[in-house]
């Protein structure tokens, strides 16, 4: 089994990308036909090259047709709903796009699993029964044991529990999984080595190669939900999403039994971040295109947003091959209680911008566009023994 | 009468006539040893042991050879 | 053509026949020459000691075609592990083809006896090529579990039916790490030509080869459509038009973004 960062490397997926940045720029009008008329819903990397190319940037309207008629086939007219719980904002990295990293002077929380119980009751009351634990690189205090222990106690209000956390090992991500967590999401952040190394200059977070190996583990453990992404902006776009769907062709090859996510958390412009740093800013209408393109390659992949962009751009997104959202999500340790102020820094990004309305509306959104919104997909009591 | 049982069929020796040998019963029954497998009570036997290989009374011997198949 | 590979050995023809139903051993051997395969399949039976025997298979030159015995008569994974054993006691070669077919009427294969004696078999050292009925998860248990190949059926043995199988087997095809043998129920070279088009690695057939009116030219004919499917495949066909209907545009919200 050749592993991804080979993969990567002899596709030349990982490098700062002049090879396919020409390649790109050399893709006409008929090539885009000829993929468009292609049947829908398998991976090639020729083909999401097409899709993603400068040239398919006008037949973006057919791209979302076929990708929402692909996404109502696969998936039907339902979209799950998520809430993340944010344990802590200490952390041990220093990536520069981030708010939270060591050097940023803010006052840091972390929670309790008293105080994590109760952030997750009030979130269960507004209705979710699928929680995404979230965590900085807080190794002393948001370990393993510390999350094993959470999650066997929200197994009781929770049907599905994931985390998006740093990095474990795999007989650590084992131990999640025995504890109920049966989801996790591991962003690449970025999967150009030269882009990824200036962004991470410091920390365990810095290891490119670890970092690119986490998912295999995920895997491994029997996670069932495996979540792949890039943080939009830090590299170009197309190439990260080449990059971003070979990795995601690898693991489905590899791990059948799970199930792969892609996210797409998107660096806004904001006005005391200094934007120039970041040449590769996405615009909406780049977010579409990539968006629909991998669900033109991967029929069966979740795809998930969250409450980082703002209302109406979701309104429209949710038609287009989204499978699963976020709603009225508070991104600080404790912002559900409202014990603490917000910190209003999360990744780097300011929340100036963004879809704060309450979980009981956005539903009505949905069911306006014809969405039904699922809660509870699955009840994991079925799997317990002597529960029927 | 001493019997062998081979290939489901039970096979009758008169005293003095009884195969020795794996390689004296392929003989007697006229089997090309070069095509043929042979399992002796279960256990395979190697083609170079057939001469090698003594017969009692009362075994059970399946001789199985490649045939045309899909 | 490029070259099958199957557990490391390689091979220049992804034509593979079936040594059963031909009129005669001459018959037999002078189709298997026209078709240019390098493996073929045999399998094993009592021999019949109450009759003065001929070696069907003396008219094949061994030294020029891999034996693939099968394990065909096997009724559960018990008996087929016997017949592996027995085949490989034969001629030293650790490569089988499990078939394990429970049920006369249609000789399909049997899922869990499959699996169990794949298993058995790969840790006593054996090369397993498990013909199966086309499903997805029970190719990809095998894979896991070590098998060199997986051989989906088209349709039943000897139906000649063609890819009654097709959407299965695509998905297989797809998702296998190993290569895929469509095998069985190929009664015409256009359905080998359509499995090699659908990306298939291999084909395996027998009953059309055997019971053509001429059998080495049915067999050249499969040759010929396994080249041609697989070229095709190679060369990346073109798809079939199929326009997306627009209703009402979803885009238009990016004019003012």
């Amino acid at each position: 089994m050749t592993p991804i960062k080979t993969i990567l490397a002899e596709k030349n997926l990982d490098g700062s990308g002049e090879f396919w940045r020409s390649e790109l720029s050399k893709i006409t009008k008929e090539a885009v036909e000829k993929a468009l008329a292609a049947p829908q819903g398998t991976y090639s990397l020729g083909r999401l090259m097409t899709l993603v190319s400068p040239a398919a940037e006008d037949y973006l309207e057919q791209m979302a047709q076929m990708a929402r008629r692909l996404t109502l086939q696969r998936f039907g007219r339902t979209i799950r709903l998520y809430a993340p719980l944010y344990l802590s904002n200490y952390c041990a990295n220093d990536c520069l796009y981030c708010g939270f990293n060591r050097t940023s002077v803010f006052e840091r929380k972390r929670l309790t699993i008293e105080q994590a119980l109760a952030e997750a009751d009030i979130i269960a009351a507004e209705g979710f029964r699928d929680i995404l634990l979230v965590s900085s690189e807080d190794r002393d205090f948001i370990n393993v044991d510390y999350l094993a222990a959470l999650a066997a106690k929200l197994r009781q209000k929770f049907s599905f529990i994931a985390a998006e956390i740093y990095q474990l090992s795999p007989d650590e991500y084992a131990q999640l999984f025995n504890a109920g967590i049966e989801g996790v999401t591991l962003y690449q952040e970025t999967y150009s080595r030269p882009a990824y190394q200036y962004y991470h200059p410091a920390g365990p977070k810095s290891d490119y190669d670890n970092r690119l190996t986490a998912p295999d583990s995920i895997a491994a453990a029997g996670m069932r939900e495996v979540g792949l992404g890039v943080l939009l902006g830090l590299s170009d776009w197309r190439l990260e999403t080449l990059a971003l769907a070979e990795h995601a062709h690898y693991l489905i090859k590899h791990y059948w039994r799970s199930h792969i996510s892609f996210s797409f958390p998107r660096l806004r412009p904001a006005h005391d971040v200094d934007s120039s740093q970041f040449k590769h800013l996405l615009s909406d209408k780049n977010l579409v295109q990539m968006l629909t393109a991998l669900r033109l390659c991967f029929a069966d992949a979740g795809l998930v947003l969250s409450t980082r962009e703002r209302a109406e751009l979701r309104n429209h997104l949710v038609g287009l091959g989204i499978t699963k959202i976020s709603a009225g999500s508070k991104t600080s340790p404790g912002g559900y209680s409202h014990e603490h102020p917000e910190p209003i820094v999360v990744q780097g990004e300011q929340f100036e911008v963004n879809d704060t309305r309450p979980p009981a509306e956005v539903a009505t959104m949905l069911k306006s566009q014809g969405l039904e919104p699922v809660w509870k997909d699955w009840d994991s009591a079925f799997a317990e023994t002597g529960a029927l | 009468m001493e019997n062998l049982k081979v290939n489901g069929i039970e096979k009758e020796f008169s005293a003095g006539r009884f195969p020795a040998t794996l390689d004296e019963l392929l003989k007697i029954l006229a089997v090309d040893a070069a095509t043929v497998v042979a399992e002796l009570d279960g256990q395979i036997i190697e083609r170079k042991d057939f001469a090698g290989t003594k017969l009692q009374k009362g075994q059970n011997i399946e001789l199985v050879r490649f045939v045309p198949g899909g | 053509m490029d070259e099958l590979i199957i557990a490391g050995r390689k091979f220049k023809s992804r034509l593979l026949v079936g040594t059963g139903k031909f009129a005669s051993p001459q018959v037999m051997a002078k189709a298997l020459e026209a078709s240019a395969a390098e493996i073929v399949t045999v399998a094993l039976r009592r021999v019949d000691i109450e009759n003065k025997n001929d070696d069907t298979l003396a008219a094949i030159d061994r030294t020029k075609y891999l034996l693939l015995p099968n394990t065909s008569g096997a009724r559960d994974a018990q008996e087929a592990v016997r017949l592996a054993k027995l085949a490989r006691a034969a001629t030293g070669i650790n490569w089988v083809k499990l078939e394990i077919t429970p049920d006369p009427n249609y000789l399909l294969p049997d899922p869990i006896e499959t699996l169990k004696a794949a298993e058995i078999l790969i840790k006593d050292g054996f090369v397993v090529l498990p013909y199966i009925n086309a499903d997805p998860i029970l190719a990809r248990k095998l894979e896991d579990a070590g098998t060199a190949t997986v051989m989906p059926l088209g349709s039943p043995i000897g139906s000649n039916q063609g890819l009654k199988t097709r959407a299965a087997l695509e998905i297989i095809i797809e998702q296998a790490n190993v290569p895929v043998v469509v095998d069985a129920g190929l009664g015409l070279p256009s359905h080998a030509a359509e499995a090699m088009e659908i990306g298939a690695d291999a084909v395996l057939v027998n009953t059309a080869v055997a019971t053509a009116d001429d059998p080495c030219q049915m067999a050249i004919a499969f040759k010929l459509a396994v080249e041609a499917g697989r070229l095709a495949y190679n060369a990346g066909a073109g798809a079939v038009s199929k326009k997306a209907s627009a209703s009402s545009p979803l885009t238009g919200f990016l004019r003012d973004k």
